[in-house]
Protein backbone atom coordinates (compact mmCIF):
# COMPACT_ATOMS: atom_id res chain seq x y z
CA UNK A 1 0.00 0.00 0.00
CA UNK A 2 3.11 2.22 0.51
CA UNK A 3 1.26 4.78 3.14
CA UNK A 4 3.94 6.13 5.85
CA UNK A 5 2.78 8.58 8.41
CA UNK A 6 4.72 9.89 10.94
CA UNK A 7 3.22 12.39 13.88
CA UNK A 8 0.91 13.76 11.11
CA UNK A 9 -1.33 16.46 12.93
CA UNK A 10 -4.32 18.10 11.09
CA UNK A 11 -5.48 21.54 12.74
CA UNK A 12 -9.02 22.99 10.06
CA UNK A 13 -9.93 25.58 12.36
CA UNK A 14 -9.76 25.68 15.88
CA UNK A 15 -9.92 21.58 15.97
CA UNK A 16 -7.23 18.85 15.89
CA UNK A 17 -9.12 16.96 13.73
CA UNK A 18 -6.23 14.25 13.21
CA UNK A 19 -3.80 13.77 16.61
CA UNK A 20 -0.10 12.23 16.36
CA UNK A 21 -1.20 9.61 13.30
CA UNK A 22 1.99 7.53 13.43
CA UNK A 23 1.29 4.69 10.96
CA UNK A 24 2.90 2.44 8.19
CA UNK A 25 0.38 0.42 5.92
CA UNK A 26 1.54 -2.00 2.76
CA UNK A 27 -1.78 -3.86 1.77
CA UNK A 28 -3.80 -4.19 -0.79
CA UNK A 29 -7.16 -2.96 0.40
CA UNK A 30 -7.25 -1.13 3.76
CA UNK A 31 -10.82 -0.06 5.69
CA UNK A 32 -10.56 2.92 7.29
CA UNK A 33 -13.88 2.55 10.47
CA UNK A 34 -14.68 4.38 13.36
CA UNK A 35 -17.67 6.80 14.24
CA UNK A 36 -18.80 10.01 13.30
CA UNK A 37 -16.32 13.14 13.24
CA UNK A 38 -13.23 10.35 14.32
CA UNK A 39 -11.33 11.77 11.17
CA UNK A 40 -11.65 8.86 8.65
CA UNK A 41 -13.01 11.36 6.36
CA UNK A 42 -10.23 13.97 6.73
CA UNK A 43 -7.74 10.90 6.73
CA UNK A 44 -8.84 9.86 3.32
CA UNK A 45 -8.16 13.54 2.21
CA UNK A 46 -5.50 13.86 3.95
CA UNK A 47 -3.99 11.05 1.69
CA UNK A 48 -5.74 12.20 -1.54
CA UNK A 49 -3.68 15.78 -1.06
CA UNK A 50 -7.24 17.40 -0.83
CA UNK A 51 -5.86 18.28 3.39
CA UNK A 52 -2.76 19.72 4.39
CA UNK A 53 -1.21 18.48 7.10
CA UNK A 54 -0.19 21.12 10.38
CA UNK A 55 2.26 19.08 11.52
CA UNK A 56 4.53 15.50 10.43
CA UNK A 57 5.46 13.35 7.79
CA UNK A 58 3.80 11.64 5.07
CA UNK A 59 4.28 9.77 1.77
CA UNK A 60 1.70 8.41 -0.27
CA UNK A 61 2.96 5.61 -2.80
CA UNK A 62 6.53 7.49 -1.75
CA UNK A 63 5.55 10.89 -2.75
CA UNK A 64 4.34 13.95 -0.02
CA UNK A 65 1.06 14.99 -0.90
CA UNK A 66 1.93 18.64 0.36
CA UNK A 67 4.71 19.30 -1.93
CA UNK A 68 4.31 16.52 -4.99
CA UNK A 69 0.15 17.02 -4.95
CA UNK A 70 0.20 17.01 -8.76
CA UNK A 71 2.35 14.18 -9.57
CA UNK A 72 0.39 12.49 -6.55
CA UNK A 73 -3.09 13.25 -8.02
CA UNK A 74 -2.06 11.51 -11.54
CA UNK A 75 -1.65 8.30 -9.48
CA UNK A 76 -4.45 8.10 -7.31
CA UNK A 77 -8.26 8.76 -7.84
CA UNK A 78 -10.44 9.51 -4.56
CA UNK A 79 -14.18 8.90 -5.05
CA UNK A 80 -16.67 10.44 -2.56
CA UNK A 81 -19.89 9.31 -1.07
CA UNK A 82 -22.30 11.90 -2.68
CA UNK A 83 -21.77 11.35 -6.61
CA UNK A 84 -23.72 14.32 -7.76
CA UNK A 85 -20.57 16.54 -6.86
CA UNK A 86 -18.38 14.60 -8.76
CA UNK A 87 -20.54 14.98 -11.89
CA UNK A 88 -18.58 17.53 -14.32
CA UNK A 89 -20.16 16.91 -17.76
CA UNK A 90 -23.68 16.51 -19.21
CA UNK A 91 -23.67 13.02 -20.37
CA UNK A 92 -22.25 9.82 -19.27
CA UNK A 93 -19.47 9.29 -22.29
CA UNK A 94 -18.26 13.22 -21.87
CA UNK A 95 -18.21 13.00 -17.87
CA UNK A 96 -15.95 10.07 -18.23
CA UNK A 97 -13.90 11.17 -21.22
CA UNK A 98 -13.51 14.58 -18.67
CA UNK A 99 -11.04 12.60 -16.16
CA UNK A 100 -8.88 12.03 -19.28
CA UNK A 101 -8.71 15.78 -20.53
CA UNK A 102 -5.07 16.48 -19.12
CA UNK A 103 -3.68 13.42 -21.00
CA UNK A 104 -3.77 15.31 -24.10
CA UNK A 105 -5.12 11.81 -25.92
CA UNK A 106 -5.54 10.76 -29.66
CA UNK A 107 -9.46 10.79 -29.95
CA UNK A 108 -9.70 7.46 -30.99
CA UNK A 109 -7.56 6.52 -27.89
CA UNK A 110 -9.56 8.58 -25.75
CA UNK A 111 -12.84 7.08 -27.56
CA UNK A 112 -11.24 3.17 -26.32
CA UNK A 113 -10.26 3.94 -23.38
CA UNK A 114 -14.02 5.55 -22.37
CA UNK A 115 -15.75 2.97 -23.87
CA UNK A 116 -13.55 0.19 -22.37
CA UNK A 117 -14.38 1.64 -18.94
CA UNK A 118 -17.83 1.96 -19.80
CA UNK A 119 -18.06 -1.31 -20.77
CA UNK A 120 -16.51 -2.55 -17.47
CA UNK A 121 -18.81 -0.83 -15.15
CA UNK A 122 -21.70 -1.61 -17.15
CA UNK A 123 -22.78 1.70 -18.72
CA UNK A 124 -22.24 1.11 -22.34
CA UNK A 125 -26.20 1.26 -22.77
CA UNK A 126 -26.54 4.91 -21.06
CA UNK A 127 -23.25 6.86 -22.97
CA UNK A 128 -25.22 9.70 -24.18
CA UNK A 129 -27.72 9.56 -20.78
CA UNK A 130 -27.73 13.26 -19.38
CA UNK A 131 -25.48 12.17 -15.97
CA UNK A 132 -27.99 13.89 -13.72
CA UNK A 133 -30.58 11.80 -14.76
CA UNK A 134 -29.00 8.58 -14.15
CA UNK A 135 -30.09 7.04 -10.16
CA UNK A 136 -28.14 7.11 -7.35
CA UNK A 137 -26.48 3.96 -7.76
CA UNK A 138 -25.74 4.49 -11.65
CA UNK A 139 -24.44 7.76 -10.89
CA UNK A 140 -22.15 6.39 -7.93
CA UNK A 141 -20.73 3.34 -11.02
CA UNK A 142 -20.21 6.73 -13.16
CA UNK A 143 -18.30 8.45 -10.46
CA UNK A 144 -15.91 4.79 -10.55
CA UNK A 145 -15.66 4.88 -14.11
CA UNK A 146 -14.56 8.33 -14.10
CA UNK A 147 -12.26 7.32 -11.37
CA UNK A 148 -11.03 4.19 -12.78
CA UNK A 149 -10.60 5.24 -16.33
CA UNK A 150 -7.44 6.77 -15.42
CA UNK A 151 -5.98 3.32 -14.07
CA UNK A 152 -4.89 4.60 -11.11
CA UNK A 153 -2.76 2.80 -8.59
CA UNK A 154 -4.43 4.15 -5.38
CA UNK A 155 -8.41 4.76 -5.03
CA UNK A 156 -9.91 6.51 -2.01
CA UNK A 157 -13.13 6.20 -1.75
CA UNK A 158 -14.49 7.94 0.98
CA UNK A 159 -17.90 6.38 2.15
CA UNK A 160 -18.93 5.18 -1.74
CA UNK A 161 -21.88 2.78 -0.71
CA UNK A 162 -23.43 5.23 2.24
CA UNK A 163 -26.72 6.56 -0.68
CA UNK A 164 -26.91 3.48 -1.98
CA UNK A 165 -29.54 0.12 -1.91
CA UNK A 166 -27.99 -3.06 -1.08
CA UNK A 167 -27.90 -4.24 -4.52
CA UNK A 168 -26.01 -1.13 -5.85
CA UNK A 169 -23.41 -1.14 -2.91
CA UNK A 170 -22.36 -4.30 -3.43
CA UNK A 171 -21.69 -3.62 -6.91
CA UNK A 172 -19.79 -0.61 -6.29
CA UNK A 173 -18.16 -2.44 -3.26
CA UNK A 174 -17.59 -5.28 -5.86
CA UNK A 175 -15.71 -2.90 -8.16
CA UNK A 176 -13.66 -1.38 -5.87
CA UNK A 177 -12.60 -4.69 -4.12
CA UNK A 178 -11.72 -6.39 -7.34
CA UNK A 179 -8.12 -6.90 -8.04
CA UNK A 180 -7.32 -4.52 -11.44
CA UNK A 181 -3.74 -3.53 -10.75
CA UNK A 182 -5.07 -0.91 -8.23
CA UNK A 183 -5.07 -0.78 -4.04
CA UNK A 184 -7.46 0.71 -2.07
CA UNK A 185 -8.23 3.12 1.09
CA UNK A 186 -11.77 2.52 2.01
CA UNK A 187 -13.63 4.71 4.46
CA UNK A 188 -16.88 3.10 5.44
CA UNK A 189 -19.13 2.82 8.79
CA UNK A 190 -20.66 -1.10 6.53
CA UNK A 191 -18.64 -3.41 9.22
CA UNK A 192 -19.41 -6.11 6.56
CA UNK A 193 -17.58 -4.49 3.79
CA UNK A 194 -14.55 -3.50 5.65
CA UNK A 195 -14.11 -6.88 6.88
CA UNK A 196 -13.85 -7.87 2.83
CA UNK A 197 -10.37 -5.87 2.89
CA UNK A 198 -7.17 -7.60 3.91
CA UNK A 199 -6.38 -4.57 6.89
CA UNK A 200 -8.40 -2.07 8.80
CA UNK A 201 -7.33 0.73 10.62
CA UNK A 202 -9.66 2.34 13.70
CA UNK A 203 -10.13 5.75 14.29
CA UNK A 204 -11.03 7.69 17.34
CA UNK A 205 -11.14 11.25 18.12
CA UNK A 206 -8.90 11.73 15.75
CA UNK A 207 -6.61 8.82 16.68
CA UNK A 208 -5.52 5.51 15.22
CA UNK A 209 -6.58 3.12 17.92
CA UNK A 210 -6.53 0.25 16.28
CA UNK A 211 -4.29 -1.26 13.00
CA UNK A 212 -5.02 -5.10 11.83
CA UNK A 213 -6.61 -7.79 11.00
CA UNK A 214 -10.13 -6.04 9.47
CA UNK A 215 -12.26 -9.33 11.78
CA UNK A 216 -10.60 -8.44 14.84
CA UNK A 217 -10.44 -4.53 14.34
CA UNK A 218 -14.54 -4.91 13.57
CA UNK A 219 -14.71 -6.59 17.34
CA UNK A 220 -12.95 -3.74 18.86
CA UNK A 221 -14.95 -1.42 17.27
CA UNK A 222 -17.70 -3.28 18.02
CA UNK A 223 -17.04 -3.54 21.71
CA UNK A 224 -15.76 -0.03 21.71
CA UNK A 225 -19.72 1.36 20.62
CA UNK A 226 -21.31 -0.86 23.37
CA UNK B 1 -27.85 19.09 -16.70
CA UNK B 2 -28.40 21.53 -19.42
CA UNK B 3 -27.88 19.05 -21.99
CA UNK B 4 -29.31 20.03 -25.46
CA UNK B 5 -27.69 17.87 -27.73
CA UNK B 6 -29.02 14.98 -29.76
CA UNK B 7 -27.20 12.33 -30.57
CA UNK B 8 -26.97 12.12 -35.01
CA UNK B 9 -24.99 11.74 -37.62
CA UNK B 10 -25.81 14.67 -40.29
CA UNK B 11 -23.33 17.19 -41.71
CA UNK B 12 -24.02 19.85 -38.61
CA UNK B 13 -23.25 17.02 -36.29
CA UNK B 14 -19.95 16.35 -38.27
CA UNK B 15 -19.01 19.64 -38.42
CA UNK B 16 -15.73 20.67 -36.87
CA UNK B 17 -16.91 22.85 -34.28
CA UNK B 18 -14.86 26.49 -34.84
CA UNK B 19 -16.78 26.81 -38.51
CA UNK B 20 -19.82 25.81 -37.16
CA UNK B 21 -20.19 28.62 -34.86
CA UNK B 22 -18.76 30.77 -37.24
CA UNK B 23 -21.65 29.77 -39.51
CA UNK B 24 -24.35 29.69 -37.25
CA UNK B 25 -22.91 33.07 -36.20
CA UNK B 26 -23.40 34.46 -39.65
CA UNK B 27 -26.85 32.96 -39.93
CA UNK B 28 -28.25 34.97 -36.59
CA UNK B 29 -26.45 37.97 -37.06
CA UNK B 30 -28.39 37.92 -40.79
CA UNK B 31 -31.66 37.45 -39.17
CA UNK B 32 -30.87 39.72 -36.59
CA UNK B 33 -29.70 42.94 -39.01
CA UNK B 34 -32.83 42.35 -40.61
CA UNK B 35 -35.65 45.41 -40.58
CA UNK B 36 -38.78 45.99 -38.98
CA UNK B 37 -41.31 44.75 -41.95
CA UNK B 38 -43.91 42.40 -42.27
CA UNK B 39 -41.62 40.89 -44.85
CA UNK B 40 -38.42 40.41 -42.70
CA UNK B 41 -41.06 38.31 -40.21
CA UNK B 42 -41.87 35.96 -43.05
CA UNK B 43 -37.77 35.71 -43.98
CA UNK B 44 -36.91 34.78 -40.25
CA UNK B 45 -39.62 32.27 -40.00
CA UNK B 46 -38.50 30.68 -43.59
CA UNK B 47 -34.68 31.08 -42.19
CA UNK B 48 -35.27 28.84 -39.37
CA UNK B 49 -37.87 26.70 -41.27
CA UNK B 50 -35.04 26.13 -43.44
CA UNK B 51 -32.43 25.64 -41.36
CA UNK B 52 -33.78 22.85 -39.22
CA UNK B 53 -34.81 21.06 -42.80
CA UNK B 54 -31.28 21.24 -43.58
CA UNK B 55 -29.28 20.54 -40.56
CA UNK B 56 -29.75 16.38 -40.90
CA UNK B 57 -31.20 15.90 -37.77
CA UNK B 58 -33.58 12.76 -37.40
CA UNK B 59 -37.32 14.84 -36.84
CA UNK B 60 -35.91 18.33 -37.81
CA UNK B 61 -39.30 19.97 -37.89
CA UNK B 62 -40.05 18.12 -34.85
CA UNK B 63 -36.97 19.75 -33.02
CA UNK B 64 -38.13 23.56 -34.21
CA UNK B 65 -41.14 23.13 -32.52
CA UNK B 66 -39.18 22.06 -29.75
CA UNK B 67 -37.12 24.89 -29.86
CA UNK B 68 -40.15 27.47 -30.10
CA UNK B 69 -42.19 25.88 -27.45
CA UNK B 70 -39.40 25.85 -25.01
CA UNK B 71 -38.78 30.06 -25.89
CA UNK B 72 -42.76 30.29 -25.88
CA UNK B 73 -42.43 33.17 -22.54
CA UNK B 74 -40.24 35.12 -24.29
CA UNK B 75 -42.75 34.92 -27.38
CA UNK B 76 -45.61 36.39 -24.99
CA UNK B 77 -43.50 39.15 -23.55
CA UNK B 78 -41.99 40.47 -25.96
CA UNK B 79 -45.44 40.34 -28.38
CA UNK B 80 -46.92 42.03 -25.25
CA UNK B 81 -45.04 44.64 -24.60
CA UNK B 82 -43.97 45.63 -27.81
CA UNK B 83 -47.72 45.40 -29.47
CA UNK B 84 -48.58 48.03 -26.64
CA UNK B 85 -45.75 50.24 -28.12
CA UNK B 86 -44.67 49.82 -31.32
CA UNK B 87 -47.79 48.30 -33.05
CA UNK B 88 -48.38 45.12 -34.97
CA UNK B 89 -45.99 45.33 -37.78
CA UNK B 90 -42.91 45.56 -35.51
CA UNK B 91 -43.58 43.63 -32.70
CA UNK B 92 -44.29 40.63 -34.77
CA UNK B 93 -41.14 41.37 -36.96
CA UNK B 94 -38.82 42.00 -33.86
CA UNK B 95 -40.72 38.73 -32.33
CA UNK B 96 -40.16 36.70 -35.10
CA UNK B 97 -36.34 37.80 -35.73
CA UNK B 98 -35.05 37.53 -31.91
CA UNK B 99 -37.04 33.72 -31.75
CA UNK B 100 -35.34 32.89 -35.38
CA UNK B 101 -32.20 34.06 -33.79
CA UNK B 102 -32.66 32.01 -30.63
CA UNK B 103 -33.60 28.93 -32.41
CA UNK B 104 -30.70 29.03 -34.77
CA UNK B 105 -28.05 29.24 -32.20
CA UNK B 106 -29.60 26.31 -30.68
CA UNK B 107 -28.44 24.49 -33.39
CA UNK B 108 -25.24 24.53 -31.72
CA UNK B 109 -25.58 22.63 -28.93
CA UNK B 110 -28.49 20.42 -30.61
CA UNK B 111 -25.36 19.22 -33.07
CA UNK B 112 -22.92 19.73 -30.64
CA UNK B 113 -21.35 17.50 -27.28
CA UNK B 114 -20.80 20.09 -24.53
CA UNK B 115 -16.75 18.39 -24.27
CA UNK B 116 -16.02 19.28 -28.17
CA UNK B 117 -17.64 23.14 -26.85
CA UNK B 118 -15.42 22.78 -24.13
CA UNK B 119 -12.49 22.19 -26.98
CA UNK B 120 -13.03 25.23 -29.17
CA UNK B 121 -13.65 27.53 -26.30
CA UNK B 122 -10.38 26.39 -24.81
CA UNK B 123 -9.01 26.48 -28.73
CA UNK B 124 -10.84 29.96 -29.08
CA UNK B 125 -9.26 31.99 -25.71
CA UNK B 126 -5.82 30.53 -26.28
CA UNK B 127 -4.52 33.39 -28.52
CA UNK B 128 -5.64 35.56 -25.06
CA UNK B 129 -2.91 34.23 -23.14
CA UNK B 130 -0.54 36.56 -23.37
CA UNK B 131 -2.81 38.68 -21.48
CA UNK B 132 -2.94 36.03 -18.63
CA UNK B 133 -6.50 34.41 -19.77
CA UNK B 134 -6.00 31.07 -18.77
CA UNK B 135 -8.02 29.34 -21.70
CA UNK B 136 -8.45 26.39 -19.92
CA UNK B 137 -9.83 27.25 -16.58
CA UNK B 138 -11.94 29.68 -18.98
CA UNK B 139 -13.59 26.96 -20.60
CA UNK B 140 -13.91 24.27 -17.50
CA UNK B 141 -15.70 27.52 -15.66
CA UNK B 142 -18.13 27.74 -18.15
CA UNK B 143 -18.68 23.80 -18.11
CA UNK B 144 -19.07 23.69 -14.22
CA UNK B 145 -21.47 26.39 -14.49
CA UNK B 146 -23.95 24.95 -17.10
CA UNK B 147 -23.40 21.84 -15.17
CA UNK B 148 -24.13 23.17 -11.52
CA UNK B 149 -27.81 24.77 -12.59
CA UNK B 150 -29.86 21.61 -12.49
CA UNK B 151 -28.18 20.32 -9.56
CA UNK B 152 -28.70 23.84 -7.63
CA UNK B 153 -32.96 23.55 -8.89
CA UNK B 154 -32.52 20.11 -7.08
CA UNK B 155 -30.55 21.30 -4.03
CA UNK B 156 -33.43 24.17 -4.19
CA UNK B 157 -36.30 21.33 -4.58
CA UNK B 158 -34.91 19.56 -1.06
CA UNK B 159 -34.74 22.50 1.14
CA UNK B 160 -38.49 23.62 0.24
CA UNK B 161 -39.29 19.74 0.58
CA UNK B 162 -37.31 19.86 4.23
CA UNK B 163 -39.20 23.08 5.15
CA UNK B 164 -42.88 21.46 4.10
CA UNK B 165 -41.77 18.70 5.96
CA UNK B 166 -41.90 20.83 9.25
CA UNK B 167 -45.07 22.23 8.43
CA UNK B 168 -43.18 25.71 7.24
CA UNK B 169 -44.96 28.04 4.68
CA UNK B 170 -43.15 29.06 2.23
CA UNK B 171 -40.99 31.64 2.59
CA UNK B 172 -37.84 33.25 0.90
CA UNK B 173 -36.21 34.36 3.99
CA UNK B 174 -36.08 30.88 5.49
CA UNK B 175 -35.43 29.79 1.98
CA UNK B 176 -32.20 31.64 1.55
CA UNK B 177 -29.90 30.31 4.24
CA UNK B 178 -30.20 26.66 4.42
CA UNK B 179 -30.11 26.67 0.50
CA UNK B 180 -26.89 28.81 0.34
CA UNK B 181 -25.63 26.92 2.69
CA UNK B 182 -26.31 23.27 0.75
CA UNK B 183 -24.95 25.36 -2.28
CA UNK B 184 -21.52 26.09 -0.68
CA UNK B 185 -21.58 23.03 0.64
CA UNK B 186 -21.97 21.46 -3.11
CA UNK B 187 -19.95 24.05 -4.23
CA UNK B 188 -16.75 22.93 -1.50
CA UNK B 189 -17.19 19.46 -2.75
CA UNK B 190 -17.14 19.90 -6.07
CA UNK B 191 -13.74 21.42 -6.04
CA UNK B 192 -12.92 18.57 -3.99
CA UNK B 193 -13.99 16.53 -6.67
CA UNK B 194 -12.39 18.69 -9.45
CA UNK B 195 -8.94 18.81 -7.61
CA UNK B 196 -9.40 14.74 -7.51
CA UNK B 197 -9.83 14.17 -11.11
CA UNK B 198 -6.60 16.08 -11.32
CA UNK B 199 -7.99 19.74 -12.17
CA UNK B 200 -5.89 22.37 -10.84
Amino acid sequence: MSIRLDNVWVRLGDTDVLRNLTLQVEARTVAVVGENGSGKSTFARLLGGLVTRTAGELAVLGLDPGSRSGELRRRIAVVFSNPDAQIVMPTVAEDVAFSLRADRLSTSELQERVAVALARFGLTALANRPSHDLSGGQKQLLALCGAFVRRPELVIADEPTAYLDARNARRVADHLLEDAGHRLVLVTHDLVLAQRCDVAILFAEGRVTAVGEPAAIVSEYEAMLR
Amino acid sequence: MMTLYRPGTGWLHRMATGPKIILLLLVVLSVSLLPAAWWAALVAAGVSTLAYAVAGLADGMRELVRQIVAVRWIIVIMLAGQLLFLGPEQAISNTSRVVAAVVIAALLVITTQVSALLDAVERGLRPLEWCRVDSQRAALLLTVTLSTIPVLARLAGEVRDAQRARGARASLRFFVVPFLVVALKHADDLGDALAARGVR
